[in-house]
């Protein structure tokens, strides 16, 4: 695409070894990873825990080195220092100075970040306000709830009117009074014309906001581009739960259609192609089955993921036995 | 340069600001009543010099108790804010690694020297009380403390960059001792009749720090000259070997990998 | 093992959780509030631990600083082990104090100092044993820390009971000279040394004279340097030694020895007035006097009045009676407050020692060369 964004981030064949201590045989956490941020968008990079997401942030924090290749952002290489001044950075389950009140520490980072102190105040109230912290802004920080402590962390990372944001699992740990503001939060700043890059494990979340994904999965890339377009090539499903279902049955009508059938407790889960929903109940019920709920899944990527998880573990187990990932 | 100030100033003030919200003056509290209880003891043990035993045991109790605060808050330093990930958040703002060292190191150094100041007064309050003689010596001696303590938060800090708090505690620990002792070693091993023995002596001699030379207290009590040249000589020593080691240091954590 | 686990919608709490290895799992909440909150406690809790440890460790540090200096203080005032203990009273190596005193050498020779002025407080009696331990403590005071004064005096003070300790004094003596040449003090208690037990009576001039030239050194060190050079040593001369050194000296234990010194000496000139009287009586009446009390009888008395046989100083509450005897078994007039004749130097049986060690002396030079 010739009118596409100027690229933000760019990460270009990132490999990654940890040796976990002297002697120890090293173990690969990223395997090349290759992706692209564009100005203005959200962008979820999305993996199931201990794929390589907190890893690849974290090079591109320059907090550690790459084993290989290159990330770059706004044109710097990571390990330099400059370009901070215009990115922001949450990480996950934030930690701050147990003994700052949350005024303090958001001074702090002001100060740190060449805040001009004739602004200072200002910029402290007005990010205090976006995260709806006024209320205990001169309480330490060791009073905080997690939630509070993850506002806190928001509010640092935009302290400075940065032109990107990354975030590492933002919404974790939160209730959905906190999701829905931090979710409201991102989208103002994509409204604001900033560049948000958003880890995430938590599916709902890529669907609402995001505007392009990359999946890694066990450290290497399983799909970029955007999420419309990856949506579209699975259909939407439906999650049926039954009971009494034969277990002959069973086998049949997952074999017929082409899904997994799920024994959970006395009931029995499935998803099935929404097409196919119709023909699913009428086989279930003649086989003498009874339907408890038919709910339309809105949430195709979980079935992606699942497949590409899977995909992922017969594909090392066949590249390199023993290199599982991290957890 | 400004910029960078700008940035370290703010680190070490949080870290000055850390170690007093951790209530450590009542360490100082209990070092001053320590000193007072023990200088009135030991006036009454001894039937001539009271006033030097007590000026002998403050300047003792003030370089004991300082390294020991040094080490103890030094070695944790680094350590605590990579194992709370306090850094991380600090790290991606625009503060080179570099910053972030010199500004934990400046808080820390400007936290033990606040204590060496409040000791300081303790002393002066002290030798007031039983009359003992007090003039610039003590001062330069004081001084010269202070440059030390500069010396051994370094130390801390270059271990700290990399290790756990235990084996740095182990290792600054070993290295105070061992810079005590280098004269020593130094006299010991030239009487030594192998080549290489001697060498090896003067190989540590030279990369060791010499803590001796911050060490005049025994001139200020007794009244000794303590020439300015010499006190200039010691500072320059001081800050050169600080800033070897804090190269040092930063050296090895930018190439660390913060997990 | 790796679980891998997201939600559709986490509000729902409806989860699909999955393990990669393929075996089913119960579903569970996902990374709820609940178990971060707890991480976080857990993490604060550390930070709050690692807090409390620190202060605990400077608070040890602390205590033990103060209990050493109490402990020795109060183990120190109980002056008996002093002289029973000293086989367990271990004095390091000068040199390997010093290499491991780091620096706080000088308040390592405090203690060491305070262990010696302890060991001679009380009533205790200066055994030659315990005289060599002083020795040893100064030692190490003075080589961890050479500016001190007063222990170099001490050592002269209290090292006195046979020739070596005197020796070893007057070694300390004058390293106390070499740290402080302008101190007339430490010359003179070094001349005392050489006239009064060494019988060194050259030296002690020569140290004397050395004194004389020193700001605030007392007028007659000339005379007696004098004195020293051509006469033999006598009680007067002690006498004004010792006064001297009384003068000079704080700390009562010591004053009190050379007063009880300067008494003995009192006793010591009248018992010679006696026996210079005693000698005339010899001339004159052809016998010896049977007791002592003759010499103020007959026609001439050669004694008015006998004179007291116990120290003018001592208050009338002690007087005990005493009186002058001749001593059967020297044949020598004797106060009974004494029950013997004073000797300016060291005591016999030290003598004997000494001139045994000058004799192993010789012997060790002669093998030598």
């Amino acid at each position: 695409m010739t009118d596409s964004p100027p690229e933000i981030v760019r990460v270009d064949d990132l490999v990654k070894d940890f040796r976990p201590g002297l002697g120890l045989r090293s173990k690969r956490v990223l395997h090349g990873v290759s992706f692209a941020v564009r100005e203005g968008e959200i962008f979820g990079f999305v993996g199931p825990n201990g794929a390589g997401k907190t890893t690849t942030l974290k090079v591109l924090m320059g907090l550690i080195r790459p084993t290989s290749g290159r990330a770059s952002i706004l044109g710097c290489d990571v390990g330099e220092a400059g370009f901070r001044q215009h990115i922001g950075f949450l990480p996950e389950n934030p930690y701050f100075y147990p003994f700052l009140t949350g005024r303090e520490i958001l001074r702090f980072y002001a100060r740190l970040c060449g805040v001009e102190s004739s602004l200072l105040a200002e910029r402290v109230n007005d990010l205090l306000a976006l995260v709806r912290l006024e209320h205990a802004s001169d309480a330490r920080l060791s009073t905080y709830s997690k939630g509070m402590l993850q506002r806190v962390g928001i509010a640092q990372a935009l302290i400075h009117d940065p032109e990107v944001a990354f975030l590492d699992e933002p919404m974790s740990g939160l209730d959905p009074i906190g999701r829905k503001d931090i979710r409201d939060i991102i989208l103002r700043l994509k409204a604001a014309g900033k560049t948000v890059f958003m880890n995430t494990h938590i599916l709902s979340d890529v669907e609402m906001i995001c505007d392009r994904v990359a999946i890694i999965v066990n450290g290497r890339i399983r799909y970029e581009g955007p999420i419309r377009e990856f949506l579209r090539e699975d259909e939407l499903r439906s999650d049926i739960v039954l009971a009494r279902l034969p277990s002959e049955t069973s086998t049949e009508l997952g074999e017929r259609f082409s899904a997994t059938l799920q024994t959970v407790g006395e009931t029995i889960e499935v998803q099935v192609r929404e097409g196919q929903v119709q023909g699913f109940l009428e086989a279930a019920l003649g086989a003498g089955a009874e339907i408890l709920s038919v709910t339309p899944n809105r949430v195709s990527l979980e079935h992606i993921f699942l497949e590409a998880v899977e995909e992922g573990e017969r594909a090392d187990a066949r590249a390199d036995r023993g290199g599982e990932g991290t957890s | 340069m400004t910029r960078s100030l700008q940035r370290i100033w703010p680190i070490a003030t949080n870290t000055v600001r850390e170690a007093i919200r951790h209530r450590l003056l009542y360490t100082l509290l209990f070092f001053a009543v320590t000193m007072i209880g023990v200088a009135v003891l030991i006036a009454s043990l001894s039937y001539v010099e009271g006033e030097r035993i007590i000026q002998d045991i403050g300047l003792a109790s003030i370089r004991l108790f300082s390294v020991g605060i040094a080490i103890f808050v030094g070695i944790g330093l680094i350590h605590g804010e990579v194992d709370r990930r306090t850094i991380y958040t600090i790290l991606a703002k625009p503060v080179t690694r570099a910053e972030f060292l010199l500004g934990k190191f400046v808080g820390l150094l400007l936290t033990v020297w606040l204590q060496l100041l409040l000791m300081g007064l303790a002393f002066v309050g002290v030798s007031l009380l039983v009359g003992a003689p007090l003039d610039l010596g003590y001062a330069a001696a004081l001084f010269l403390v202070g440059i030390e303590l500069m010396v051994i938060v370094a130390v801390a800090t270059l271990f700290s960059s990399f290790s756990t708090p235990m084996l740095s505690a182990f290792f600054t620990l070993g290295i105070y001792a061992l810079g005590h002792l280098s004269r020593n070693l130094y006299f010991l091993g030239q009487e030594a009749d192998v080549e290489n023995v001697r060498r090896a002596a003067t190989f540590l001699y030279r990369v060791l720090p010499d803590l001796e030379t911050f060490n005049v207290s025994i001139q200020a009590v007794h009244g000794l000259p303590i020439p300015a040249t010499e006190v200039g000589w010691a500072v320059l020593y001081g800050l050169a070997y600080t800033t070897a080691l804090l190269s040092l240091a930063i050296y090895i954590f930018h190439r660390r990998d913060l997990e | 093992m790796i679980w891998v686990s997201w939600g559709r919608d986490a509000g729902s709490g409806r989860v699909l959780a999955r393990d990669l290895g393929g075996s089913s799992r119960k579903a569970g909440s996902w990374n709820s509030t609940g178990g971060t909150e707890g991480l976080r406690v857990i993490e604060e809790g550390a930070s709050r631990r690692r807090r409390a440890r620190f202060l605990r460790g400077l608070l040890g540090l602390g205590v033990g600083f103060l209990a050493l200096f109490v402990a020795d203080a109060v183990h120190l005032r109980n002056p008996p082990s002093a002289q029973e203990g000293l086989g367990d009273a271990f004095v390091p190596d000068p040199a390997v104090a010093d290499l491991a005193s780091l620096g706080f050498g000088a308040v390592v020779a405090d203690f060491y100092w305070l262990q010696a002025i302890q060991a001679v407080g009380g009533d205790v009696r200066i055994t030659p044993e315990l005289g060599a331990h002083l020795g040893k403590l100064v030692d190490v005071v003075t080589t961890l820390n050479p500016w001190v004064d007063h222990p170099y005096r001490f050592a002269g003070i209290w090292m006195t009971q046979n020739e070596q300790n005197v020796r070893t004094a007057n070694r300390l003596l004058r390293r106390g000279i070499e740290i402080h040449p302008g101190d007339w003090r430490n010359h003179y208690y070094l001349g005392f040394n050489h006239f009064f037990y060494l019988l060194e009576n050259a030296e002690a001039a020569e140290v004397l004279e050395g004194a004389s030239q020193l700001p605030n050194a007392p007028r007659y060190l000339p005379r007696l340097a004098a004195r020293l050079k051509s006469e033999s040593a006598d009680l007067d001369m002690a006498s004004v030694f010792l006064q001297e050194l009384l003068r000079g000296t704080q700390g009562e234990a010591a004053r009190e020895s050379y007063r009880s010194a300067l008494d003995e000496i009192e006793v010591e000139q009248r018992a010679r007035q006696l026996e210079a009287a005693r000698v005339r009586f010899r001339e004159l009446e052809g016998r010896d006097i049977e007791a002592v009390d003759e010499l103020t009888r007959g026609a001439k008395p050669l004694v008015g009045e006998l004179p007291s046989p116990e120290p003018s100083s001592l208050p009338a509450s002690l007087r005990r009676g005493s009186e002058w005897i001749v001593d059967p078994s020297n044949n020598q007039i004797v106060s009974t407050y004494y029950g013997r004749r004073y000797q300016l130097h060291v005591p016999a049986s030290d003598r004997e020692r000494a001139e045994g060690w000058a004799r192993e002396r010789e012997l060790r030079e002669a093998a030598g060369r």
